[in-house]
Protein backbone atom coordinates (compact mmCIF):
# COMPACT_ATOMS: atom_id res chain seq x y z
CA UNK A 1 0.00 0.00 0.00
CA UNK A 2 1.18 3.49 -0.72
CA UNK A 3 -1.64 5.54 0.69
CA UNK A 4 -1.10 7.97 3.54
CA UNK A 5 -3.21 9.70 6.13
CA UNK A 6 -2.06 13.31 5.86
CA UNK A 7 -4.68 15.45 7.59
CA UNK A 8 -6.87 15.31 10.68
CA UNK A 9 -9.66 17.60 11.81
CA UNK A 10 -12.48 17.61 14.32
CA UNK A 11 -15.07 19.74 16.04
CA UNK A 12 -15.60 20.13 19.76
CA UNK A 13 -17.28 17.11 21.34
CA UNK A 14 -20.36 18.22 23.27
CA UNK A 15 -23.63 17.02 24.72
CA UNK A 16 -25.68 19.40 22.63
CA UNK A 17 -24.07 20.90 19.57
CA UNK A 18 -27.03 22.95 18.40
CA UNK A 19 -25.61 22.43 14.91
CA UNK A 20 -26.38 20.31 11.89
CA UNK A 21 -24.31 17.27 11.01
CA UNK A 22 -23.61 19.14 7.76
CA UNK A 23 -22.08 22.10 9.59
CA UNK A 24 -19.96 19.86 11.82
CA UNK A 25 -18.79 17.64 8.96
CA UNK A 26 -17.80 20.72 6.98
CA UNK A 27 -15.86 22.21 9.88
CA UNK A 28 -14.01 18.94 10.51
CA UNK A 29 -13.21 18.50 6.80
CA UNK A 30 -11.91 22.07 6.49
CA UNK A 31 -9.74 21.54 9.55
CA UNK A 32 -8.36 18.26 8.21
CA UNK A 33 -7.53 19.82 4.85
CA UNK A 34 -5.86 22.82 6.49
CA UNK A 35 -3.91 20.46 8.72
CA UNK A 36 -2.63 18.74 5.58
CA UNK A 37 -1.82 22.03 3.84
CA UNK A 38 -4.44 21.23 1.21
CA UNK A 39 -7.59 23.05 0.15
CA UNK A 40 -11.06 21.88 -0.88
CA UNK A 41 -9.99 22.47 -4.50
CA UNK A 42 -7.57 19.54 -4.11
CA UNK A 43 -10.31 17.09 -3.07
CA UNK A 44 -11.77 14.68 -5.60
CA UNK A 45 -13.21 12.00 -3.31
CA UNK A 46 -15.30 11.93 -0.11
CA UNK A 47 -16.66 9.04 1.92
CA UNK A 48 -18.66 8.70 5.12
CA UNK A 49 -20.68 6.17 7.07
CA UNK A 50 -23.93 6.64 8.91
CA UNK A 51 -27.18 5.08 10.09
CA UNK A 52 -29.53 7.65 8.61
CA UNK A 53 -28.31 9.94 11.35
CA UNK A 54 -26.01 12.17 9.32
CA UNK A 55 -25.42 14.03 6.11
CA UNK A 56 -24.05 12.45 2.94
CA UNK A 57 -20.88 13.34 1.01
CA UNK A 58 -22.42 15.39 -1.84
CA UNK A 59 -23.87 17.93 0.59
CA UNK A 60 -20.59 18.20 2.49
CA UNK A 61 -18.65 18.61 -0.77
CA UNK A 62 -21.05 21.36 -1.80
CA UNK A 63 -20.62 23.14 1.54
CA UNK A 64 -16.84 22.95 1.14
CA UNK A 65 -17.10 24.71 -2.23
CA UNK A 66 -16.39 21.58 -4.24
CA UNK A 67 -18.54 21.46 -7.35
CA UNK A 68 -17.86 17.89 -8.45
CA UNK A 69 -16.26 14.68 -7.16
CA UNK A 70 -14.74 11.82 -9.09
CA UNK A 71 -15.73 9.37 -6.32
CA UNK A 72 -17.87 9.23 -3.23
CA UNK A 73 -19.32 6.57 -0.97
CA UNK A 74 -21.90 6.74 1.79
CA UNK A 75 -21.77 3.51 3.77
CA UNK A 76 -24.88 2.52 5.67
CA UNK A 77 -23.32 0.95 8.73
CA UNK A 78 -22.05 1.53 12.24
CA UNK A 79 -18.60 1.38 13.75
CA UNK A 80 -17.73 -1.81 11.89
CA UNK A 81 -17.49 0.31 8.72
CA UNK A 82 -14.75 2.73 9.77
CA UNK A 83 -11.95 0.53 8.52
CA UNK A 84 -13.99 -0.56 5.51
CA UNK A 85 -14.22 3.13 4.62
CA UNK A 86 -10.48 3.70 5.08
CA UNK A 87 -9.32 0.65 3.15
CA UNK A 88 -11.86 1.21 0.38
CA UNK A 89 -10.66 4.79 0.00
CA UNK A 90 -7.09 3.49 -0.15
CA UNK A 91 -8.07 1.07 -2.89
CA UNK A 92 -9.78 3.89 -4.78
CA UNK A 93 -6.67 6.04 -4.48
CA UNK A 94 -4.40 3.23 -5.58
CA UNK A 95 -6.69 2.47 -8.51
CA UNK A 96 -6.32 6.08 -9.59
CA UNK A 97 -9.99 6.97 -9.20
CA UNK A 98 -9.17 9.78 -6.76
CA UNK A 99 -6.05 11.41 -5.38
CA UNK A 100 -7.22 13.30 -2.32
CA UNK A 101 -10.05 11.76 -0.29
CA UNK A 102 -11.79 13.19 2.77
CA UNK A 103 -13.39 10.71 5.18
CA UNK A 104 -15.72 11.94 7.87
CA UNK A 105 -18.16 10.91 10.58
CA UNK A 106 -20.55 13.55 11.88
CA UNK A 107 -23.31 12.89 14.38
CA UNK A 108 -25.46 14.43 17.06
CA UNK A 109 -25.04 11.23 19.00
CA UNK A 110 -26.13 12.78 22.28
CA UNK A 111 -28.72 15.42 21.44
CA UNK A 112 -30.07 13.71 18.32
CA UNK A 113 -30.30 10.04 17.44
CA UNK A 114 -28.96 7.94 20.30
CA UNK A 115 -27.81 4.41 19.64
CA UNK A 116 -28.49 3.39 23.20
CA UNK A 117 -32.23 4.09 23.06
CA UNK A 118 -35.25 2.85 21.16
CA UNK A 119 -38.10 5.19 20.32
CA UNK A 120 -41.58 4.71 21.74
CA UNK A 121 -44.36 3.62 19.45
CA UNK A 122 -42.08 2.42 16.68
CA UNK A 123 -42.69 -0.65 14.54
CA UNK A 124 -39.57 -2.57 13.56
CA UNK A 125 -39.12 -4.59 10.40
CA UNK A 126 -36.20 -6.75 9.33
CA UNK A 127 -34.50 -8.85 11.99
CA UNK A 128 -35.37 -6.25 14.65
CA UNK A 129 -39.01 -7.38 14.54
CA UNK A 130 -37.87 -10.44 16.51
CA UNK A 131 -35.78 -8.53 19.06
CA UNK A 132 -37.38 -5.11 19.65
CA UNK A 133 -40.70 -6.59 20.91
CA UNK A 134 -38.62 -8.50 23.48
CA UNK A 135 -37.19 -5.28 24.89
CA UNK A 136 -33.89 -6.26 23.32
CA UNK A 137 -33.00 -3.69 20.73
CA UNK A 138 -30.01 -1.54 21.71
CA UNK A 139 -26.30 -2.30 21.30
CA UNK A 140 -25.39 -2.37 25.02
CA UNK A 141 -27.85 -5.25 25.42
CA UNK A 142 -26.24 -7.28 22.65
CA UNK A 143 -22.70 -6.73 23.94
CA UNK A 144 -23.74 -7.42 27.54
CA UNK A 145 -25.27 -10.70 26.35
CA UNK A 146 -21.95 -11.71 24.83
CA UNK A 147 -19.98 -10.52 27.87
CA UNK A 148 -22.10 -12.70 30.16
CA UNK A 149 -21.12 -15.78 28.18
CA UNK A 150 -17.44 -14.78 28.39
CA UNK A 151 -17.83 -14.51 32.17
CA UNK A 152 -19.43 -17.95 32.24
CA UNK A 153 -16.70 -19.66 30.21
CA UNK A 154 -13.61 -17.76 31.35
CA UNK A 155 -14.54 -16.62 34.86
CA UNK A 156 -14.32 -13.01 33.73
CA UNK A 157 -15.32 -10.56 36.46
CA UNK A 158 -16.66 -7.04 36.78
CA UNK A 159 -13.19 -6.11 38.05
CA UNK A 160 -11.71 -7.33 34.77
CA UNK A 161 -14.01 -5.11 32.72
CA UNK A 162 -13.45 -2.32 35.22
CA UNK A 163 -9.69 -2.45 34.68
CA UNK A 164 -10.31 -1.38 31.08
CA UNK A 165 -12.65 1.47 32.02
CA UNK A 166 -10.33 2.75 34.76
CA UNK A 167 -7.22 2.64 32.56
CA UNK A 168 -8.86 4.44 29.68
CA UNK A 169 -10.27 7.13 31.97
CA UNK A 170 -6.79 7.72 33.34
CA UNK A 171 -5.56 8.17 29.78
CA UNK A 172 -8.41 10.57 29.03
CA UNK A 173 -7.50 12.72 32.01
CA UNK A 174 -4.45 13.89 30.01
CA UNK A 175 -6.56 14.60 26.91
CA UNK A 176 -8.11 18.08 26.82
CA UNK A 177 -10.49 17.02 24.06
CA UNK A 178 -11.99 14.14 26.06
CA UNK A 179 -15.48 14.61 27.47
CA UNK A 180 -14.93 12.37 30.53
CA UNK A 181 -11.69 13.30 32.31
CA UNK A 182 -12.63 12.91 35.97
CA UNK A 183 -10.49 10.11 37.38
CA UNK A 184 -12.33 6.84 37.92
CA UNK A 185 -11.29 4.34 40.58
CA UNK A 186 -12.20 0.68 40.49
CA UNK A 187 -14.57 1.32 43.40
CA UNK A 188 -16.21 4.13 41.42
CA UNK A 189 -16.62 1.71 38.55
CA UNK A 190 -18.12 -1.01 40.75
CA UNK A 191 -20.46 1.51 42.38
CA UNK A 192 -21.64 2.63 38.95
CA UNK A 193 -25.27 2.12 38.03
CA UNK A 194 -25.98 -1.33 36.64
CA UNK A 195 -27.74 -0.69 33.35
CA UNK A 196 -27.72 -3.89 31.32
CA UNK A 197 -26.40 -6.50 33.72
CA UNK A 198 -23.56 -7.47 33.60
CA UNK A 199 -22.80 -3.96 32.26
CA UNK A 200 -22.51 -0.91 34.45
CA UNK A 201 -22.75 2.60 33.10
CA UNK A 202 -18.94 2.82 32.87
CA UNK A 203 -18.83 -0.16 30.52
CA UNK A 204 -20.61 1.94 27.92
CA UNK A 205 -19.33 4.49 25.45
CA UNK A 206 -19.83 8.18 26.15
CA UNK A 207 -22.30 9.42 23.53
CA UNK A 208 -21.52 12.91 22.21
CA UNK A 209 -22.22 15.32 19.37
CA UNK A 210 -19.33 16.07 17.04
CA UNK A 211 -17.44 15.27 13.88
CA UNK A 212 -14.04 13.97 12.82
CA UNK A 213 -12.50 14.08 9.36
CA UNK A 214 -9.28 12.66 7.98
CA UNK A 215 -7.58 13.11 4.62
CA UNK A 216 -6.07 10.22 2.68
CA UNK A 217 -3.88 10.81 -0.36
CA UNK A 218 -1.71 9.06 -2.86
CA UNK A 219 2.01 8.91 -2.05
CA UNK A 220 3.03 11.69 -4.45
CA UNK A 221 0.61 14.11 -2.81
CA UNK A 222 1.46 12.94 0.70
CA UNK A 223 5.13 13.79 0.48
CA UNK A 224 4.26 17.46 -0.05
CA UNK A 225 1.89 17.89 2.89
CA UNK A 226 2.49 19.83 6.12
CA UNK A 227 3.12 17.01 8.56
CA UNK A 228 4.87 13.69 8.51
CA UNK A 229 2.54 11.38 6.57
CA UNK A 230 1.10 8.39 8.40
CA UNK A 231 1.29 5.41 6.05
CA UNK A 232 -1.13 2.54 5.68
CA UNK A 233 0.78 -0.70 6.07
CA UNK A 234 -2.05 -3.18 5.98
CA UNK A 235 -5.67 -3.76 6.78
CA UNK A 236 -8.27 -6.41 7.31
CA UNK A 237 -12.04 -6.72 7.30
CA UNK A 238 -14.09 -9.61 8.61
CA UNK A 239 -17.71 -8.68 8.06
CA UNK A 240 -19.72 -11.75 8.90
CA UNK A 241 -23.41 -12.01 8.17
CA UNK A 242 -24.54 -14.31 10.93
CA UNK A 243 -25.84 -11.64 13.31
CA UNK A 244 -25.94 -11.07 17.05
CA UNK A 245 -28.12 -13.95 18.13
CA UNK A 246 -26.77 -16.84 16.04
CA UNK A 247 -23.02 -16.04 16.26
CA UNK A 248 -21.57 -19.43 17.27
CA UNK A 249 -19.14 -18.47 20.03
CA UNK A 250 -20.21 -15.41 22.01
CA UNK A 251 -16.84 -15.35 23.80
CA UNK A 252 -15.06 -14.39 20.60
CA UNK A 253 -15.66 -11.56 18.17
CA UNK A 254 -14.83 -11.00 14.50
CA UNK A 255 -11.27 -10.33 15.66
CA UNK A 256 -10.60 -14.01 16.27
CA UNK A 257 -10.53 -14.32 12.46
CA UNK A 258 -9.41 -10.82 11.54
CA UNK A 259 -6.45 -10.75 13.93
CA UNK A 260 -4.57 -13.79 12.64
CA UNK A 261 -5.33 -12.77 9.05
CA UNK A 262 -3.99 -9.24 9.62
CA UNK A 263 -0.71 -10.49 11.06
CA UNK A 264 -0.42 -13.12 8.33
CA UNK A 265 -0.83 -10.52 5.57
CA UNK A 266 1.46 -7.82 6.99
CA UNK A 267 5.00 -7.65 8.29
CA UNK A 268 3.67 -6.93 11.77
CA UNK A 269 2.74 -8.83 14.88
CA UNK A 270 1.14 -7.62 18.12
CA UNK A 271 4.65 -7.17 19.55
CA UNK A 272 5.38 -4.53 16.89
CA UNK A 273 2.46 -2.27 17.79
CA UNK A 274 3.17 0.84 19.89
CA UNK A 275 -0.33 2.32 19.99
CA UNK A 276 -3.50 0.23 19.83
CA UNK A 277 -6.68 2.21 19.28
CA UNK A 278 -9.13 -0.58 20.01
CA UNK A 279 -12.74 0.05 19.08
CA UNK A 280 -14.47 0.39 22.42
CA UNK A 281 -18.18 0.93 22.19
CA UNK A 282 -18.08 -1.13 25.40
CA UNK A 283 -15.34 -2.39 27.71
CA UNK A 284 -16.09 -5.93 26.62
CA UNK A 285 -15.33 -5.02 23.01
CA UNK A 286 -11.80 -4.09 24.07
CA UNK A 287 -11.46 -7.30 26.02
CA UNK A 288 -12.58 -9.65 23.26
CA UNK A 289 -10.64 -7.85 20.53
CA UNK A 290 -7.41 -7.66 22.55
CA UNK A 291 -7.78 -11.43 22.70
CA UNK A 292 -8.64 -11.74 19.03
CA UNK A 293 -5.78 -9.60 17.80
CA UNK A 294 -3.43 -11.62 19.94
CA UNK A 295 -2.34 -9.14 22.60
CA UNK A 296 -3.53 -11.37 25.38
CA UNK A 297 -4.68 -14.93 26.00
CA UNK A 298 -8.45 -15.41 26.17
CA UNK A 299 -9.73 -14.83 29.67
CA UNK A 300 -6.60 -13.02 30.86
CA UNK A 301 -7.28 -9.42 29.89
CA UNK A 302 -8.09 -8.34 33.44
CA UNK A 303 -4.81 -9.79 34.72
CA UNK A 304 -3.03 -8.23 31.75
CA UNK A 305 -4.18 -4.74 32.71
CA UNK A 306 -3.51 -5.30 36.41
CA UNK A 307 0.05 -6.33 35.54
CA UNK A 308 0.56 -2.91 33.96
CA UNK A 309 -0.04 -3.78 30.34
CA UNK A 310 -1.97 -1.62 27.90
CA UNK A 311 -0.74 1.63 29.42
CA UNK A 312 2.33 3.87 29.57
CA UNK A 313 5.47 1.93 30.33
CA UNK A 314 4.23 -1.18 28.54
CA UNK A 315 5.12 -2.33 25.04
CA UNK A 316 1.74 -1.09 23.79
CA UNK A 317 -0.58 1.65 24.98
CA UNK A 318 -4.26 0.91 24.42
CA UNK A 319 -6.46 3.90 23.66
CA UNK A 320 -4.17 6.68 24.89
CA UNK A 321 -6.90 9.24 24.16
CA UNK A 322 -9.38 7.49 26.43
CA UNK A 323 -11.23 5.89 23.56
CA UNK A 324 -14.92 5.99 22.89
CA UNK A 325 -15.46 5.21 26.57
CA UNK A 326 -13.94 8.49 27.77
CA UNK A 327 -12.94 10.73 24.85
CA UNK A 328 -16.32 10.39 23.17
CA UNK A 329 -18.28 8.33 20.70
CA UNK A 330 -17.41 9.63 17.25
CA UNK A 331 -18.03 6.10 16.19
CA UNK A 332 -14.36 5.16 15.91
CA UNK A 333 -13.08 7.71 13.42
CA UNK A 334 -11.59 9.57 16.39
CA UNK A 335 -9.33 6.52 16.81
CA UNK A 336 -7.73 7.33 13.44
CA UNK A 337 -7.30 10.95 14.52
CA UNK A 338 -5.51 9.77 17.65
CA UNK A 339 -3.30 7.30 15.79
CA UNK A 340 -2.14 10.07 13.45
CA UNK A 341 -1.47 12.44 16.33
CA UNK A 342 0.56 9.80 18.17
CA UNK A 343 2.61 8.77 15.12
CA UNK A 344 3.41 12.40 14.38
CA UNK A 345 4.59 12.87 17.96
CA UNK A 346 2.00 15.61 18.54
CA UNK A 347 -0.07 14.05 21.32
CA UNK A 348 1.19 16.36 24.05
CA UNK A 349 0.94 15.12 27.62
CA UNK A 350 -0.34 11.74 26.48
CA UNK A 351 2.31 11.15 23.82
CA UNK A 352 3.40 7.53 23.67
CA UNK A 353 7.19 7.88 23.57
CA UNK A 354 8.70 6.95 20.22
CA UNK A 355 5.42 5.71 18.75
CA UNK A 356 6.07 4.40 15.24
CA UNK A 357 3.22 1.95 14.64
CA UNK A 358 -0.47 2.01 15.42
CA UNK A 359 -3.22 -0.56 15.16
CA UNK A 360 -6.70 0.92 14.76
CA UNK A 361 -9.65 -1.42 14.98
CA UNK A 362 -13.27 -0.93 14.01
CA UNK A 363 -16.43 -2.63 15.11
CA UNK A 364 -17.19 -5.45 17.48
CA UNK A 365 -19.29 -8.54 17.81
CA UNK A 366 -19.75 -10.28 14.46
CA UNK A 367 -18.14 -7.67 12.26
CA UNK A 368 -15.20 -5.32 12.09
CA UNK A 369 -11.70 -4.76 10.85
CA UNK A 370 -8.39 -3.08 11.49
CA UNK A 371 -5.70 -0.92 9.93
CA UNK A 372 -2.00 -0.76 10.71
CA UNK A 373 -0.42 2.67 10.35
CA UNK A 374 3.27 3.42 10.48
CA UNK A 375 5.65 6.35 10.29
CA UNK A 376 7.81 4.71 7.62
CA UNK A 377 6.79 4.64 4.01
CA UNK A 378 6.12 1.01 3.01
CA UNK B 1 -46.29 3.67 30.23
CA UNK B 2 -45.74 3.96 26.49
CA UNK B 3 -46.26 0.96 24.31
CA UNK B 4 -43.39 -1.40 23.50
CA UNK B 5 -42.03 -1.65 19.96
CA UNK B 6 -44.28 -3.49 17.52
CA UNK B 7 -43.19 -5.90 14.81
CA UNK B 8 -43.56 -4.90 11.18
CA UNK B 9 -44.13 -8.19 9.32
CA UNK B 10 -43.14 -8.65 5.71
CA UNK B 11 -43.74 -11.50 3.26
CA UNK B 12 -40.72 -13.41 4.59
CA UNK B 13 -41.74 -13.12 8.25
CA UNK B 14 -45.55 -13.09 8.19
CA UNK B 15 -45.79 -16.81 8.98
CA UNK B 16 -44.10 -16.27 12.33
CA UNK B 17 -46.71 -13.71 13.39
CA UNK B 18 -49.61 -15.70 11.99
CA UNK B 19 -48.48 -18.62 14.14
CA UNK B 20 -48.11 -16.61 17.33
CA UNK B 21 -51.57 -15.15 16.74
CA UNK B 22 -52.77 -18.77 16.88
CA UNK B 23 -50.82 -19.37 20.07
CA UNK B 24 -47.97 -21.42 18.59
CA UNK B 25 -44.33 -20.75 17.80
CA UNK B 26 -43.38 -21.76 14.28
CA UNK B 27 -40.03 -21.07 12.70
CA UNK B 28 -38.89 -21.11 9.13
CA UNK B 29 -37.50 -24.48 8.03
CA UNK B 30 -36.10 -25.74 4.76
CA UNK B 31 -38.27 -28.52 3.37
CA UNK B 32 -35.29 -29.93 1.43
CA UNK B 33 -32.29 -29.97 3.78
CA UNK B 34 -34.44 -29.56 6.94
CA UNK B 35 -32.33 -26.73 8.35
CA UNK B 36 -34.13 -24.32 10.66
CA UNK B 37 -33.60 -20.71 9.58
CA UNK B 38 -34.02 -17.82 11.97
CA UNK B 39 -34.38 -15.03 11.00
CA UNK B 40 -36.53 -16.45 8.20
CA UNK B 41 -35.85 -16.27 4.49
CA UNK B 42 -37.88 -16.88 1.34
CA UNK B 43 -35.49 -19.67 0.33
CA UNK B 44 -32.94 -21.69 2.31
CA UNK B 45 -29.56 -19.99 2.54
CA UNK B 46 -27.80 -23.36 2.41
CA UNK B 47 -29.53 -25.14 -0.47
CA UNK B 48 -31.98 -22.53 -1.83
CA UNK B 49 -34.75 -25.00 -1.05
CA UNK B 50 -38.34 -24.09 -0.32
CA UNK B 51 -39.19 -23.22 3.26
CA UNK B 52 -42.21 -23.85 5.47
CA UNK B 53 -43.37 -22.69 8.90
CA UNK B 54 -43.02 -25.61 11.29
CA UNK B 55 -43.75 -25.79 15.02
CA UNK B 56 -40.74 -25.95 17.32
CA UNK B 57 -40.46 -28.27 20.30
CA UNK B 58 -40.77 -25.23 22.53
CA UNK B 59 -38.01 -26.25 24.88
CA UNK B 60 -34.45 -25.09 25.23
CA UNK B 61 -31.81 -23.76 27.57
CA UNK B 62 -30.45 -20.35 28.42
CA UNK B 63 -27.25 -19.85 26.41
CA UNK B 64 -26.68 -16.37 27.86
CA UNK B 65 -28.82 -13.68 29.46
CA UNK B 66 -28.91 -10.08 30.58
CA UNK B 67 -30.90 -8.27 33.22
CA UNK B 68 -32.21 -5.02 31.82
CA UNK B 69 -32.26 -2.48 34.64
CA UNK B 70 -32.18 0.68 32.52
CA UNK B 71 -35.34 1.21 30.46
CA UNK B 72 -33.71 1.86 27.09
CA UNK B 73 -36.54 0.22 25.16
CA UNK B 74 -39.91 1.80 25.96
CA UNK B 75 -42.88 -0.18 27.18
CA UNK B 76 -41.13 -2.64 29.51
CA UNK B 77 -41.00 -2.64 33.30
CA UNK B 78 -37.45 -3.02 34.58
CA UNK B 79 -35.83 -5.16 35.70
CA UNK B 80 -36.49 -7.89 33.19
CA UNK B 81 -34.47 -10.83 31.89
CA UNK B 82 -33.70 -11.38 28.22
CA UNK B 83 -31.97 -14.57 27.16
CA UNK B 84 -30.64 -16.15 24.04
CA UNK B 85 -32.53 -19.41 24.26
CA UNK B 86 -30.73 -22.32 22.60
CA UNK B 87 -33.62 -24.32 21.14
CA UNK B 88 -33.61 -28.10 21.39
CA UNK B 89 -34.61 -28.32 17.72
CA UNK B 90 -31.15 -27.66 16.25
CA UNK B 91 -27.68 -27.01 17.69
CA UNK B 92 -26.86 -23.30 17.57
CA UNK B 93 -30.43 -22.21 16.82
CA UNK B 94 -31.32 -19.44 19.25
CA UNK B 95 -34.28 -17.23 19.96
CA UNK B 96 -33.82 -13.91 21.76
CA UNK B 97 -36.59 -13.83 24.31
CA UNK B 98 -37.75 -12.51 27.62
CA UNK B 99 -37.83 -15.03 30.45
CA UNK B 100 -40.96 -14.48 32.51
CA UNK B 101 -41.77 -15.51 36.08
CA UNK B 102 -38.10 -15.54 36.97
CA UNK B 103 -36.42 -13.36 39.57
CA UNK B 104 -33.33 -11.78 37.97
CA UNK B 105 -31.08 -13.19 40.70
CA UNK B 106 -32.28 -16.70 39.84
CA UNK B 107 -31.36 -16.46 36.15
CA UNK B 108 -28.53 -18.77 35.12
CA UNK B 109 -26.84 -20.00 32.00
CA UNK B 110 -27.93 -23.53 31.24
CA UNK B 111 -31.35 -23.32 32.89
CA UNK B 112 -34.11 -25.16 31.07
CA UNK B 113 -36.96 -23.06 29.71
CA UNK B 114 -40.21 -23.60 27.82
CA UNK B 115 -41.92 -21.33 25.30
CA UNK B 116 -45.36 -19.86 25.50
CA UNK B 117 -47.13 -17.15 23.56
CA UNK B 118 -48.45 -13.97 25.19
CA UNK B 119 -50.34 -10.95 23.92
CA UNK B 120 -48.04 -8.04 23.15
CA UNK B 121 -49.27 -4.72 24.57
CA UNK B 122 -50.06 -1.85 22.25
CA UNK B 123 -51.27 -3.73 19.19
CA UNK B 124 -52.68 -6.95 17.83
CA UNK B 125 -49.54 -9.05 17.98
CA UNK B 126 -48.58 -12.00 20.15
CA UNK B 127 -44.96 -12.79 21.00
CA UNK B 128 -43.15 -15.86 22.27
CA UNK B 129 -41.63 -15.70 25.73
CA UNK B 130 -40.06 -18.41 27.82
CA UNK B 131 -40.55 -19.45 31.42
CA UNK B 132 -38.38 -21.70 33.56
CA UNK B 133 -39.30 -25.37 33.49
CA UNK B 134 -41.04 -26.18 36.78
CA UNK B 135 -38.20 -28.24 38.24
CA UNK B 136 -35.82 -25.35 37.58
CA UNK B 137 -37.64 -22.85 39.80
Amino acid sequence: MTTALVGIGRTAYTRKSGRTTLAMATEAARAALADAGLTPADVDGIAAFQYNDSIGPPAVAHALGIDALTWYADLSAGGQAVVTMVRTAAAVIEAGLARVVVLYRSLNGRSGYRFGRADAGTAYGGTAQFTAPQGYNVPPEWFAMWARRHMHEHGTTAEDLGAIAVTQRRHASANPHAVARTPLTLDDYLDGRVVFEPFRIYDCTFEVDGAVAVVLTAADVATGTRHQPVWLHGSVDHQTTVGWEQWPDLTTMYAAEAGPRLWRTTDFSPDDIDVACMYDCFTYTVMATLEGYGFCEPGRVGDWYRAGHGTYGDRVVVNPHGGLLSEGYIHGLNHHFEAALQLRGQAGDRQVPGARTALVTAGGGPFGGAVVYGTERP
Amino acid sequence: MSNPPQPLPDPDTAGFWTATAEGTVRLCRCTACRTWLHPPLERCRHCAGEVAWEPILGTGSVHSFIVVRHAAVPGFTVPYVVALVALDDQPGLRLPSRIIDLAPEDAAIGMRVRAEVVAHPGGEFHVPVFRPEPDMV
